[in-house]
């Protein structure tokens, strides 16, 4: 065996381990979800049997208008969500680069759980007895039935993923902003640049990888989450703040209809695997 | 002739000995098998209410009771994850009685067939209140409790608006055109005082009511495994038109607060009239809310129809302490000391003979609030209506809650009732068998 060889060996045997647990908590179920997803639960002779039927999960829910409003609902959350959270995040963490001192406020939406603050959020967003519409009162504006109107569920439900997620992805990028050498901005100013040029020029290039990385991992979450639907909507009204998470949800734990709910989790992956995808190629045509 | 005595007492005293050390040996074994505990799984509401009697039941079996607790939703959700992993940690839990058939043909539960014999089921519950605990000729989970609604009035607020009080007597009950014209001059949006609210705002078990007094029947066909044209007839089209006029066109019902909120607004006097569970009593007596009863209002043109039924008990299929886990069951479920008690003290109708007579003869019961119980029992007896039998209850039950919220917020009830039906039409097809 050369020593090139046996660097090669070393290398493998020590990523073996997350290798395997990769393949027991990630792809396995993955493979699983799919399998079920080929199988409904019938009645049969009074005992509940799982019967393979293909692709015919898939199949019932091309021609469901309920699947179809899910899946709008779903890219249209995530493609108002995504956006405001990074972009938000960033300008905060650009802001906070400069004033260090405030950064304890804008943490503190991380020391709340999620359904912790879907339920706070719900009763701030009470439309008869929350302080929401006190305060808009107060300065004359009529009270807005947020949660319990289709038109604007939705955006109450994206208001708490943004007031929740923000912080959490605003510290990877104070982190990329650091460690941004900083004779760069020197050599910037010099050269005669102002802070919008700095931060367009030097900042958000050399954050690329960053900020792929939070774009990633947002998007990620963002396609699953479904805890303040399950909490304050349970999808509604009328199926708007429905996403494709929480139908699947409802359709194995609730209704026990598994094969459709792993039907629908594939669907899901698929979607994010290929946005995923897309985001790759796009923050790889320049590499600094 | 003396040595065949001798050996004729040798051989007595070895058969006494035989005899005794048998007869001890039963209890021994029988004790060395008995299990230490029990796990049962209950609604939050519950262990106030009945840890006193599982101490009773530890001190005479020596079984100890453990008891994992959980909110409504929480609970029936809890049920389908444990069954799906075939916990056998679980020996008893609690039944919402029209998810019966549901447990039952998903083998969630032990048949009780052999535990009770007829004559104690004939003597211990009126037909109304076990019926429901079987299927298929086979009773799975006993009643532990039973319920019924009245409507709610807050005296001062009547008052204020310059209202008569509705009538206490069953044949004067109130219509539903009544609540409505009294909620209209009750309803102060600007002091946050509503006219009307029911109390289990979406939920089927109190919503029935309202199909059903309009000749809508209970929204699922005879076999159980159908709703095309059940949940959307007249009946149901039009007690739904008036739910959702109560929210869109007379603006007299609150949108947004839920079952846990609904019945604190009322005891906080911000609700004129309300519907709900008998369950209520002791806590607006204890909120210092100038209240009375009246019966359940119906439509004019139909029937007085009210809702039923509560929580019943199963033995958990996995069990592996069935024989313990029916032992508490048949306490907890016959033994009237029990029943007795959480009505007395939490209010809580009950589904046994020697409670309802308790009510019929205790003359507290003849005065308001408490007259509510005397409303119940005749309602249980004439116009208590069960909840759809049909093995996909749980779906059923959850897609009409999302349909009734949605036409509270406004959408249309004949198109929502259409969406639904269809939902559920693909639910009940895995039943057919």
């Amino acid at each position: 065996m050369t020593e090139r060889q046996a660097r090669y060996r070393a290398a493998y045997l020590f990523i073996c381990p997350i290798i395997a647990l990769l393949v027991i908590f990630r792809l396995y179920p993955v493979a699983s979800a799919f399998w079920e997803s080929l199988y409904q639960l019938q009645f049969q002779g009074r005992v509940m049997e799982k019967i393979y039927v293909g692709l015919r999960n898939f199949q019932d829910l091309w021609g469901e208008p309920i699947f179809w409003k899910s899946l709008w609902v779903t890219l249209k959350f995530n493609l108002i969500v995504n956006p405001l959270q990074i972009g938000l995040a960033l300008i905060l963490a650009l802001l906070l680069n400069l004033h260090k001192n405030v950064r304890t406020i804008y943490m503190l939406p991380l020391g709340v759980s999620l359904p912790i603050a879907s339920i706070i959020w719900r009763i701030i967003l009470d439309p008869n007895q929350g302080i929401a519409n006190g305060l808009l009162k107060l300065v004359g504006i009529t009270p807005q039935p947020f949660f319990t109107s289709a038109d604007q569920a939705l955006w109450s439900v994206i208001i708490i993923a943004t007031w929740k997620g923000l912080a959490f992805w605003m510290i990877f990028l104070v982190a990329g902003l650091q460690n941004i050498p900083s004779t760069c901005y020197e050599a910037a100013r010099i050269d005669g640049a102002n802070l919008w040029q700095e931060v367009v020029h030097i900042s958000i290039p050399l954050l690329r990888r960053i900020i792929l990385f939070v774009l990633v991992v947002d998007t990620s979450v963002n396609f699953v989450l479904f805890a303040p639907m399950y909490i304050i909507t349970r999808g509604g009204p009328t199926f708007s703040t429905n996403v494709l998470m929480y139908e699947a949800y409802r359709s194995g734990f609730t209704y026990q209809d598994w094969g459709r709910a792993m039907a629908i989790a594939i669907i899901l992956l698929v979607i994010v695997l290929v946005i995923v995808g897309i985001q790759f190629k796009a923050f790889q045509t320049r590499e600094y | 002739m003396k040595v065949g005595l001798v050996k004729l007492k040798d051989l007595k005293q070895v058969a006494l000995v035989v005899l005794v050390l048998g007869l001890l040996a039963i209890p021994l074994a029988a004790y060395a098998e008995k299990p230490t505990s029990i796990k049962f799984v209950i609604g939050n509401w519950a262990p106030p209410v009945l840890q006193s009697f599982f101490e009773k039941f530890e001190k005479e079996t020596g079984i100890k009771v453990e008891v994992d607790d959980y909110e409504f939703r929480n609970l029936l959700d809890i049920i389908e994850v444990r069954q799906k992993a075939k916990d056998e940690t679980v020996d008893l839990f609690f039944v919402d009685a029209p998810l019966v058939p549901s447990y039952a043909v998903r083998g969630f539960m032990k048949a009780l067939d052999g535990d009770f014999t007829e004559q104690e089921i004939g003597a211990t519950w009126p037909e109304a209140a076990v019926g429901v605990g079987y299927w298929d000729g086979t009773l799975w989970a006993p009643p532990i409790n039973n319920s019924s609604q009245v409507l709610f009035y807050n005296k001062e607020l009547f008052k204020e608006a310059g209202l008569a009080y509705p009538s206490v007597e069953v044949e004067k009950r109130w219509t539903w055109k009544q609540v409505v014209e009294a909620a209209k001059k009750i309803v102060d949006p600007d002091r946050g005082i509503w006219g009307f609210s029911f109390d289990q705002v979406n939920r089927y078990y109190q919503l029935q009511a309202l199909p059903e007094s309009a000749g809508g029947g209970s929204g699922v066909g005879k076999d159980g495994l159908s709703v095309k044209g059940y949940l959307t007839n007249d009946g149901w089209i039009k007690a739904f038109t008036f739910y959702h006029d109560l929210y869109e066109r007379w603006k007299v019902s609150p949108r947004g607060p839920g079952p846990v909120e609904l019945p604190p607004m009322f005891g906080a006097g911000k609700i004129g009239l309300f519907v709900g569970g008998l369950w209520n009593i002791p806590d607006f007596v204890e909120a210092g809310v100038d209240f009375a009863v009246a019966p359940h209002p119906y439509f004019a043109d139909g029937v007085p129809a009210t809702p039923a039924n509560s929580w019943h008990i199963g033995v958990w299929s996995h069990s592996q302490k069935p024989e313990a886990a029916v032992e508490l069951l048949r306490y907890l479920t016959m033994d009237p000391e029990v029943s007795i008690y959480w009505l007395e003290k939490h209010g809580q109708f009950p589904s046994d003979y020697a409670a309802l007579d308790y009510i019929m003869e205790e003359p507290d019961y003849a005065e308001q609030p408490w007259i509510a119980y005397r409303i119940a029992a005749y309602e249980a007896a004439h116009t208590a209506v069960i909840r759809a039998r049909t093995p996909a209850f749980l779906e059923f039950e959850e897609i009409l809650l999302d349909t009734f919220e949605d036409i509270r917020n406004g959408a249309d009830p004949k198109a929502s009732l259409q969406i639904a039906e269809s939902r559920i039409e693909r639910a009940m097809a895995r039943y057919q068998f």
